[in-house]
């Protein structure tokens, strides 16, 4: 394989990162892509900071409904089981 | 058999279980599902009607439908896309009667916003434009710890809540929830291209907010 002459820059890649994550890239892009982490360990702990981040994001609790609310879809529920 | 546990490895039979308990009236179950799916919901319906009282009301709604339709859901498409199906419809009735909360143009990403500041990256007339004048850190080492510190999450949990409406329910959705791109489009009425780059535009900005939270 050759490699190509065509380059990405780090702020590109700051802006491509989540389409890499995502896999939303062309191969073309893709190989850019990767081709510019193989040269580039400040781009390489981006992307694994960004991994971080997901990851942080993934841990978060969803915020329950107030008290009152759960009262009241549980009891609909209840009825509902009785009928 | 051997009855299917919340804990089974296999997702279809722990939906069906989950499901058949649901349908026995288990209220410990019906609780976590409201418990599971509430944050996001109202989330959802919020980009569709004004205020958070009407939002509260269209999520209300959606779970006594939910609650009305159990006994008919068939499993065409899994748990969570039905309750968010249900939602979307109340959330659109609702929405038409009154104006679309965040109008449909505000749903699109305009304009630019770098994901890092520019100031961070080598100028036009330097030596390798673009590229970093001093490297992002190495979080690998830490980076599991990161992950389960308390702090880390608090962090990230402001990060989200300062984010734009729309950016908020996308990183919700896809990275707390785990809906797929597919039904984020779906729910909320966006198209794919724009979905990507709010979740790309949310994620950047929490990003940055845990590299000042390390950095200090």
């Amino acid at each position: 394989m050759t490699e190509s002459s065509e380059r990405i820059t780090c702020q590109e890649v700051t802006e491509l990162v989540n389409d890499y994550i995502e896999r939303t890239l062309s191969s073309h892009e893709m190989a850019l892509f990767e081709q510019h982490l193989n040269f580039c360990d400040g781009c390489d702990w981006y992307v694994d900071q960004m991994r971080v981040t997901i990851a942080a994001v993934g841990r978060i609790e969803p915020a329950e409904p107030p008290p009152e609310v759960r009262d009241k879809l549980l009891s609909a529920f209840r009825d509902r089981s009785r009928s | 058999m051997a009855e299917a546990t919340l804990e089974s490895p296999d997702p279809a039979a722990a939906e069906a279980a989950l499901l058949e308990r649901l349908r026995a009236g288990d209220e410990p179950a019906f609780e976590a599902l409201v418990a599971r799916h509430y944050a996001t919901m109202l989330a959802v319906a919020q980009t569709y009607v004004k205020g958070r009282s009407v939002a509260e009301e269209v999520v209300q709604e959606a779970w006594l439908g939910v609650i009305k339709g159990l006994d008919r859901f068939e499993g065409r498409s899994s748990l969570k896309t039905w309750i968010l199906s249900i939602l979307v419809n109340q959330a659109k009735t609702r929405g038409a009667r009154e104006a679309r909360s965040v109008p449909f143009a505000a749903l699109a990403p305009e304009g630019d916003e770098p994901a890092v500041d520019p100031d961070r990256f080598r100028g036009p007339n330097e030596s390798y434009p673009g590229h970093w004048r001093a490297f992002p850190g190495d979080w690998g080492r830490s980076a599991d710890t990161t992950v389960q510190d308390r702090e880390t999450l608090r962090v990230v949990m402001g990060a989200i809540k300062d984010l734009p409406a729309t950016q908020q329910t996308v990183i919700r959705m896809r990275d707390v929830e785990g809906y797929t791109s597919e039904e984020v489009c779906a729910a909320l009425d966006v198209s794919e291209a724009n979905q990507r780059v709010l979740l790309h535009r949310a994620r950047s900005r929490v990003r940055s907010a845990l590299e000042r939270h390390f950095d200090d």
